[in-house]
């Protein structure tokens, strides 16, 4: 006993090392990887209002740039309603008809967090469960894909961002539809990495890459980027660099789109198999 | 003992906030973080007792965690730089040993000694900070770049902070 005890004052400060770096530790494996929503309610709340003054002043020195954005993304917007409105055949179109229900639906937010500089990269928004955000929501911003929530507290949500080494986007080429699986290498801010493209397709730089949809969070179509350059693998398949339309440096302004119909496919999914 | 408890304080308060709104938000071509607030571990009175020294290295990592919304991360790398802190201390030690009551600074000790104690103290840091960023050991050698520019950005600022309150 009196060794144990000897044994315990000789290394008290390894034993205190130890118990605390042991729940660092779980705190970096459990919680990193997936924020849940208490964890993003209980230390982000600290620091979201800061944060919020913090985004206010820097939106000041920018609103010259965000103003012509705006604009640019309201005469897109305009000029798809405008297509959009007719419905082509009026004639079996019922009001009652529970099919031509809209299955996206649209919010705008601020981005009041951001970063671009760590290999797991989670920006912050304004919005949170109160505005009827909700996990797995899809982000844009105004030309691109920017994030995926993860997290909601009552007036924010915590987004991962496209650059983000576990973020994972089932992408495909728009002239020809092959699709692959597009992710963040950790690099450069502004590329991102396709895979799962195989060689007998014919890919060119400038080709632009746009989502799928398959997953049920974002719509199809939304434009991710062009292809920069590409290389042979190993593999049977393609390594495409591509460059990200969204600017992630300068990420303000975004949208945030909910499938209404997320559940309902994702049971029938989860049915068959 | 009251009055040190206060410059400590200060010292901890203005690191904190340096890293928080200054250091945080330069983000130079994704390499380069640097993380001064280590500077306040470095700062500590040599004869503090080791638990003191780990609580508080576990505390400081605790709070850059909950401004820069990472969990757990700045905590267990600060607190390993805490936990090597006295084997650094004691294998950097002058012949004559450390004056009783005295803080590491460069006024004391000159620049080269300081400058050898930071390197020392950053690179560990920053090694296990940036290997636990990434959780895996794929692109081995780009986080290793990763972290020894920021190293070097880190150790200059450092050296730059003590160069100043030496000259107060």
């Amino acid at each position: 006993m009196r060794n144990l005890l000897n044994l315990l004052a000789r290394y008290n400060n390894l034993i205190v090392f130890l118990i605390l770096e042991g729940i660092a530790f779980s705190m970096v494996v459990t919680k990193n990887n997936y924020p849940n929503t208490r964890f993003v309610n209980g230390m982000r709340g600290l620091t979201n209002h800061m944060n919020q003054v913090i985004n206010n002043t820097q939106t000041y020195f920018n609103l010259r740039e965000i103003n012509e954005t705006l604009a640019a993304e309201n005469n897109a917007l305009r000029n798809s309603l405008e297509q959009s409105g007719t419905k082509k055949d009026t004639l079996f179109f019922s009001v009652t008809d529970t099919i031509y229900r809209q299955q996206y639906q649209y919010t705008a937010a601020e981005v009041i967090n951001n970063s671009v500089n760590k290999q797991k990269n989670f920006f912050t928004i304004n919005k949170g469960s109160r505005q009827g955000m909700k996990v797995d929501m899809a982000i844009t911003s105004g030309d691109g894909v920017a994030g995926v929530i993860v997290g909601c507290s009552d007036n924010y949500s915590l987004a991962r961002s496209l650059l983000n080494i576990d973020f994972r986007l089932s992408a495909r080429i728009r002239s020809n539809g092959y699709f692959g699986s597009l992710n963040w290498d950790g690099r450069d801010y502004s590329h991102a990495i396709l895979s799962e493209i195989p060689q007998h397709v014919l890919v060119n730089e400038g080709d632009t890459i746009e989502t799928t949809g398959y997953s049920a969070i974002f719509p199809e179509g939304i434009v991710v980027g062009n292809v920069s350059d590409f290389e042979k693998t190993g593999g049977d398949f393609y390594k495409i660099r591509v460059t990200l339309n969204t600017d992630f440096k300068k990420l303000h302004f975004v949208n945030v789109i909910g499938n209404m119909k997320k559940t309902e496919q994702e049971q029938l999914e989860k049915l068959i198999q | 003992m009251i009055n040190s408890v206060l410059r400590f304080g200060l010292i901890f308060i203005i690191l904190v906030l340096l890293q928080v709104l200054l250091f945080n938000n330069i983000q130079f071509s994704g390499y380069i973080n640097p993380y001064v607030y280590l500077m306040f571990i470095l700062l500590l009175p040599v004869e503090m007792p080791s638990w003191l020294l780990l609580f508080l290295s576990f505390a400081t990592g605790m709070i850059i965690d909950l401004f820069s919304g990472s969990s757990g991360m700045h905590a267990s790398a600060t607190l390993l730089a805490g936990f090597v802190r006295p084997f650094v201390l004691r294998l950097l030690s002058p012949r004559e040993g450390y004056e009783s009551g005295s803080n590491p600074s460069m006024v004391v000790s000159g620049f080269k000694w300081f400058f050898f104690y930071t390197l020392v103290m950053v690179l560990i840091h920053h090694t296990a900070l940036f290997y636990l960023e990434v959780f895996r050991f794929t692109d081995f050698f780009r986080t290793l770049l990763r972290v020894l520019l920021s190293s070097v950005f880190t150790i200059s600022f450092i050296l730059l902070i003590e160069y100043y309150r030496k000259g107060k």
